[in-house]
């Protein structure tokens, strides 16, 4: 930015460029309200994804009780969806008012897109009521499909709606080089801001992230109906639920990373000053605690899974294994948890010695970390697949050779993903970074063939009796509450870090933060910020469950009046 | 059913307050806003360290490169077996204090390079005030030597006045208008190659002249993103828009003129 273009903005901020807010201040409010609107988003969008997805498992598999699953949750969504709206007023109202300038330099941009914006809003808001509402009037046939189609559109619209306004959070980030700090804002062109270079990075990475989050939401509210249940029946019912929902927030945190590496790598080659700062720079201590939250996610995974084989007669054979996938997990935690490449000042260097700690540095590098990722990322994998055929005796007559051929495939994953790991020490980091697309290949070639001849292999298989659904210990439930506590806590700190790269700058490069809050703040201010914006959020869900739970009665329906008999549920989830 | 309930808020409460603790045991670091530095005649040497290890720590980035100890070499702590800094920088190159050697390294960093390090170092004297530069300096002195940096190095420093050499925009090399000292000063090769020389990070200036016109090159170096050449696409944005503010008319055209030559 030049120094005219500096005196210039500075002259402008005499005006009324800011507003304050009481108490908390201005910042700590567009905080809060952005952060607890973006977690209501996710839940609003997250929770369709679900609803449909199992809506469609009870059409085409016949199995009814997905489908009161779905309606289930749909009935959460229409108070969710207020929540969404009203912080989502909250803080265009906080903007509006606290950083008008700002403000008025984004609507100057983007208004046309926030027209679109409010109209699907609407659009989707009705579509959600018909969706809901006729449920019990378009439930078989042709009205039944037509139905689900208004589903499959309530996820469309809401796609829509988060790609429009992650344009403008994105153009924040990186606004097109052409733009400078004395472009007029009128003469820029809509569609050159919104196709920025981290658009379509955050628009895939929020999909994906919002499954998972949609997924851990589900769990917790089974849990705590598990918890809360009165009969075998009902804890059951439930216990699958938690099953499912935990199902595919892990299935979707597997492919979560992919889209953080196309993230990443596109911060880098839009300004490696950038991702300098991101990633070795105030903000390295960061992914510290990101690598730890994510430890947790994996580790209380497959903890739960781990106890849910108590329930499934046959398990006990594959129980002495687990030990051995703890092992793993916890030493790919500790690579991954690594320091590396640290802000230090000049006392913390001359008590390591030098920039790098001379034992742990080797183990603070990509090589070390994408290696430890991804054998955490095939041990869950195999936990998910030991808990898959814990039940069941193949009866194929290639059996023997099946299994044979799928260690294979996670031996050699595992050996390929140890060798680049290895080579990658010894190659310049152009290659190396390279070396990542290998190993991230192998296991998902690993994860693809593997699940292919697993259900060619299930044919027909022996039962050797039915999972026993709701013969759960309550600590198994306490962990679907970690997971959901972390995956949100998770979301605000990854939100920090997006929003925090951007430091001084409102819009990065192009007009800079004159507020008295221009600077950012260090972690652990942060960490209490989340962690607030955590608790309203987990307050309110607990508040609109309270409020669904008092519409109506959950769609749990004893045996005899249904067919949700424990014994039935052998392929549930599965 | 309340003790149920008690156990899930304990068990959210405790998740996030691990959390939270965790995340305020870590060294707490936060990115300031870029400030004026301001230090009078008289300032004493502890407080010129101070505002150096600020700088240095800080808005001077000087720890994205030094302090890897893989692009540039060591500052603060021991560098093959040579000491930190303050210790070696007298040694560094014959007949040149430590306070001399410093001030050419933040200058003029292709002066004299580290064995088995590239010349990218940009010229900090442009990047920094003199305020900022000499307390840079004092600071890396007191990395194990003595710090012998005052008020007066930096009244020296300060800008002449209108019509002084390095007045107004700024100027590379002592407003020299020898295109190899503005190349050389303005740290071009740290990207490009010319004439054999620099690096392959950005296109070869070698033949820029059978390429681009006087009046192309001219505009690109004013305005970085005006044209991209093919295949650097994805660089675009990496060069400094400043170079139009650094130098003076007289060394622009000189420059330019020099590559246009460059068939």
């Amino acid at each position: 930015m030049s120094d005219v273009a500096l005196l210039l903005q500075a002259a402008a901020d005499t005006s009324h460029a800011y507003g304050e807010f009481p108490v908390i201040g201005a910042r700590a409010f567009v905080w809060i309200t952005a952060e607890v609107h973006l977690m209501f988003a996710a839940f609003v969008l997250g929770v369709p994804m679900f609803a449909v997805v199992t809506e469609a498992i009870g059409i085409f598999g016949g199995d009814e009780r997905y489908d009161r699953l779905s309606k289930e949750f749909t009935r959460l969504l229409l108070v969710a969806y207020s929540a969404t709206a009203i912080w989502g007023a909250m803080l265009v109202f906080g903007l509006s008012t606290l950083y008008p300038r700002f403000w008025a330099y984004l609507t100057a941009i983007f208004a046309p897109s926030m027209w679109v914006y409010a109209a699907l809003f609407f659009i989707e808001s009705f579509t959600l009521y018909l969706y809901y509402y006729g449920w019990d009037r378009w439930k078989k046939g042709r009205a039944k499909v037509g139905h689900w189609t208004l589903g499959i559109l309530l996820n469309v619209w809401g796609t829509v709606v988060m790609f429009i306004a992650n344009s403008w959070l994105t153009y924040m980030m990186s606004p097109p080089r052409d733009i400078t700090a004395t472009t007029d804002p009128t003469t820029i062109k809509l569609w050159h801001a919104i196709a920025n270079a981290t658009w379509m990075p955050i628009n895939v990475h929020r999909v994906i992230a919002n499954v998972v989050f949609g997924g851990a939401i589900v769990g917790a509210y089974a849990s705590y109906r598990f918890l809360a249940a009165r009969t075998d029946e009902e804890r059951a019912h439930y216990d699958w639920m938690g099953y499912v929902g935990n199902f595919i927030a892990m299935s979707a945190l597997i492919v979560l990373p992919f889209a953080g590496y196309w993230l990443g790598r596109e911060i880098y080659q839009y300004d490696q000053s950038m991702g300098i700062t991101m990633m070795g720079g105030f903000m390295s201590w960061l992914w510290v605690i990101q690598a730890f939250l994510i430890a947790v996610l994996f580790l209380t995974g497959n903890y739960y899974l781990w106890i849910g084989m108590g329930r499934i007669p046959g398990a006990e054979r594959f129980r002495p294994y687990t030990k051995w996938l703890l092992v793993v997990l916890v030493l790919g935690a500790i690579v991954w948890g690594t320091p590396h490449t640290m802000i230090a000042d000049s006392k913390e260097l001359a008590a390591m010695g030098g920039s790098h700690h001379p034992l742990l540095g080797a183990l603070g590098v990509m090589s070390a970390k994408n290696t430890a990722v991804n054998l955490m990322i095939l041990t869950t994998f195999l936990s998910f697949l030991l808990y898959r055929r814990a039940n069941t005796r193949p009866v194929v007559p290639w059996a023997r050779t099946g299994t044979i051929i799928q260690a294979a495939m996670f031996a050699i994953a595992a050996g390929i993903v140890l060798f680049y790991g290895i080579r990658g020490y010894f190659v310049e980091a152009i290659v190396r970074i390279g070396f990542s697309v290998y190993q991230v290949l192998a296991v998902l070639a690993c994860i693809v063939g593997v699940t292919v001849i697993d259900i060619l292999m299930a044919r027909g298989a022996q039962s050797l009796g039915a999972i026993r659904w709701g013969q759960m210990p309550p600590r198994s439930q306490y962990a679907l509450f970690i997971l959901a506590v972390t995956f949100t806590w998770l979301m605000g700190l990854m939100g920090f870090a997006r929003s925090g790269i951007r430091q001084y700058w409102h819009v990065w490069q192009v007009m800079q933060d004159t507020s008295k809050y221009a600077a950012t703040p260090a972690l652990g201010y942060a960490s209490k910020m989340i962690s607030l914006c955590v608790l309203i959020f987990l307050c309110l869900v607990a508040f609109v469950f309270w409020i669904g739970g008092l519409a109506e009665k959950s769609t749990f329906v004893a045996p005899g009046a249904g067919d949700a008999g424990v014994g039935k549920a052998r392929d549930v989830g599965h | 059913m309340w003790v149920t309930n008690l156990k899930i808020v304990g068990v959210v409460l405790g998740t996030l307050a691990v959390y939270t603790l965790i995340a305020n045991e870590i060294p707490q670091v936060q990115s300031e806003v870029p400030q004026t530095l301001t230090l009078g005649s008289n300032v004493t040497p502890e407080q010129l360290v101070a505002a150096g290890d600020k700088v240095f720590n800080g808005i001077g980035g000087c720890t994205t490169c030094h302090g890897l100890g893989t692009r540039a070499p060591n500052l603060l702590t021991d560098e093959k077996g040579t000491g930190p800094i303050g210790v070696r920088c007298g040694k560094r190159e014959p007949g040149k204090s430590c306070k001399d050697y410093l001030f050419e390294s933040l200058d003029n960093p292709t002066a004299y390079v580290v064995p088995g390090y590239q010349p990218i170092m940009p010229v900090m004297t442009k990047q920094l005030s003199p305020e900022q530069v000499w307390a840079v300096i004092a600071f890396l002195e007191s990395q194990g030597g003595t710090v012998d940096v005052t008020g007066d190095d930096i009244a020296k420093s300060k800008p002449a006045p209108p019509g002084g050499s390095s007045a107004g925009g700024g100027s590379f090399a002592g407003s020299s208008t020898d295109p190899k000292a503005i190349i050389q000063a303005a740290g071009c090769l740290a990207c490009h190659k010319l004439d054999g020389q620099g690096q392959v990070i950005a296109p070869d200036l070698t033949h820029v002249g059978s390429r681009r016109t006087a009046e192309s090159i001219r505009r690109k170096i004013l305005d970085p993103t005006s044209s991209i050449a093919k295949g650097y696409e994805k660089l675009a944005g990496i060069m400094p828009k400043t170079f139009g503010t650094m130098m003076n008319a007289a060394q622009l055209e000189a420059l330019v003129q020099y590559l246009a030559a460059h068939k």
